[in-house]
């Protein structure tokens, strides 16, 4: 199961979201386990069915302004048992101030309070995408993402069947390699976007040669961090008596991360361009999401001339 | 080198299944493959041309096979001619 340590999560989101530790740094010992929010204002008022503690707290003024408003005794028993639960942090919104009896609690049971100078509404966006990201179902696959005029390709197939080469090609006639070899899948909106597995750069391997620096090497421009995965092509030998795709009438889907992607399986032979191909394939899948589809086009041709020859 | 001449018996005519069956069919093989249709001569392995025939039904149209496996070819499509492609 996926999850984030507090600490972690402390030291990237600071700074976007105007967090400040009012607890000891070592209450940070905590995993985020849970990509939902929860305002625990009934659990403040003794109310704990379905208080869900596994997610982060937030407390807006309204939440602040009600522990105010009880005596010093009532807030430390309600807060005391709050606390024995396994929250992974507390975040104070707008920059209210925490009661002291809640932080010198905290300190005592370890658990995070954060003040955050945002306001709840903004807080609860930004958080929302931040943990959606996180938590986002992923996969890594061997393969190849390169940028072909927008559209995004997923190139696989057998080590050694020329995904970088091609892709090494394709970045040569000016489209844009998102990542080479690993692939990172991720589950977004409905949508499957990859990037590459790690941030070392945009670094690929070229039998014979050895590792390169596309970026160095072409440029920025041939590069992009993240794409929105619209197909996948296989690249395979060509074998003789395999039954490749002659009309495009029938559409082949994979299921990437309970997602329907189109696949393409495409034979390959020496001296074959690949690339040529790919940009084909590209520009075929934005005429068809723009609604033409060149297979359709020309069987309905054909098929409206069979019938007006059959009733002559 | 052989030669048949064959009927189209379905309803619907060479549209693109029945189009997509005989390349298929016909790329099996080595030998060399036409198809003539009143003045056209077109490569039997080539999914555009056959489908550019538009052969209607009732309409006639030659086999020309030529080369090493020639007969299996011959046999095997005029085999689909006859089944109606699998349709009325």
């Amino acid at each position: 199961m996926k999850k984030i340590e507090v600490k972690e999560f402390y030291r990237t989101k600071q700074k976007d979201f105007l967090l400040s530790l009012v607890t000891e740094p070592e209450t940070m010992e905590r995993s985020i386990v849970s990509q939902y929010l929860s305002r625990p204002g009934l659990a403040f008022a003794g109310y704990f069915d379905q208080f869900d503690y596994k997610r982060i707290q937030i407390l807006g003024e309204k939440e602040i302004s009600f522990l105010q408003s009880q005596k010093s005794e009532e807030l430390y028993r309600i807060t005391q048992e709050i606390f024995t639960y396994d929250i992974p942090c507390f975040i104070v919104t707008k920059g209210l101030s925490v009661p002291e009896q809640m932080i010198f609690l905290a300190n005592d049971l370890k658990i995070p309070i954060f003040v955050s100078r945002l306001t709840t509404e903004k807080l609860y966006d930004f958080l929302r995408k931040y943990l959606a990201d996180i938590f986002a179902p992923s996969k890594t696959i061997h393969g190849t993402l390169v940028d072909v005029f927008g559209v995004g390709v997923l190139l696989t197939g057998k080590s050694g069947i020329g995904k970088s080469e091609c892709a090494l090609d394709l970045v040569e006639r000016g489209r844009r390699l998102v990542t080479d070899d690993a692939v990172k899948m991720i589950a977004k909106d409905g949508k499957i976007f990859g990037k590459s597995a790690k941030n070392y750069g945009y670094f690929m391997e070229v039998r014979g040669i050895g590792l390169i620096d596309v970026a160095k090497m072409f440029g920025i421009h041939a590069v992009c961090q993240e794409k929105k995965i619209d197909v996948q092509i296989e690249l395979m030998q060509w074998k003789d008596n395999m039954d490749y795709e002659r009309i495009g009438l029938t559409e082949n889907h994979v299921n990437i991360l309970d997602m329907k992607i189109p696949i393409i399986y495409l034979p390959v032979s020496p001296g074959k361009n690949v690339s040529v191909i790919i940009e084909v394939v590209a520009m075929n899948y934005m005429l068809k999401s723009y609604g033409y589809d060149a297979a359709k086009e020309f069987t309905q041709k054909i098929q409206a001339d069979i019938i007006r020859k059959s009733k002559k | 080198m052989l030669r048949k001449t064959v009927e189209i018996t379905n309803k619907l005519g060479m549209h693109a299944r029945p189009a997509t069956m005989i390349v298929k069919i016909a790329t099996r093989f080595r030998s060399e493959f036409k198809i003539i249709k009143d003045n056209m001569e077109i490569n039997g392995k080539s999914i555009m041309g056959v489908m550019t025939l538009a052969a209607e039904y009732g309409s006639k149209l030659e086999l020309l096979v030529d080369g090493v496996d020639e007969e299996h070819l011959l046999n095997e499509i005029s085999e689909l001619f006859i089944s109606k492609f699998g349709e009325e």
